[in-house]
């Protein structure tokens, strides 16, 4: 508040100030969901264009880079611990993680170190991405510039 | 790229690794274009020099 503001107009400001509060509350699900299924769209729709172009670019680039490299993408059941974990991991990546198998029509190959590598881009790519749905969920809050 | 996938060098698949990663935690971890570049670069950096220090330190006991 300053000088010039009456105490009336401050008090007539604050249900302006909880209304866009609780429409942030309301939005934020939905957008952290966008966030997580387009990496860098929940970014976009907050206005922040430069933060979802590298967000997007980054999570692409580590997904990519793993699918043609023939890493494995770990599916939803597992025997393993390890490949649950796995798959956690990789279905933070969003959509990356549908089109996988469409980029990656071999299969995975991790006899080969390269395959191995590509294993660990794809789950890398998922927590990334996750990392910027956390950012989206701050900014959406108001906790985050 | 044959149709045996990406045949990715040890050293292609760090600095890929590093450049990706490094980009993402800078524009995260960071509000300003400066920061966020400062952030990216200082990481990318010690990312390659920490896994070419540890090869060096490892390369005696190679054999």
């Amino acid at each position: 508040m300053n000088d010039t503001q009456t105490p009336e107009t401050h008090l007539s400001e604050q249900p302006a100030a909880s209304a866009a509060l609780n429409k942030r509350h309301f939005f934020a699900p939905f957008i952290a969901v966008t966030a997580w299924l387009v990496p860098g769209l929940g970014h976009v729709l907050l206005g922040r264009w430069g933060r979802g172009l590298l967000v997007f670019c980054a999570v692409a680039g580590l997904a990519l880079t793993g699918f043609y490299a023939r890493g494995q993408v770990f599916p939803p059941h597992s025997d393993d611990p390890f490949g649950t974990l796995g798959f956690l991991a990789d279905v933070c990546s969003g959509f990356f993680f549908v089109i996988a198998h469409l980029i990656e029509k071999t299969g995975p190959d991790v006899s080969r170190a390269a395959g191995d590598y590509g294993t660990r881009f794809v789950a890398a790519a998922g927590l990334v991405n996750l990392l910027a749905v956390l950012d989206v969920c701050g900014i959406s809050l108001g906790r985050r510039n | 790229m044959s149709s045996g996938g990406l045949h990715l060098s040890h050293f292609a698949g760090m600095v890929a690794f590093a450049l990706f990663v490094s980009v993402a935690l800078g524009c995260l971890s960071q509000q300003t274009p400066k920061g966020r570049l400062k952030y990216a670069a200082w990481s990318f950096v010690l990312f390659i020099g920490t896994a070419l220090a540890i090869a060096w330190l490892m390369y005696p006991f190679a054999r």
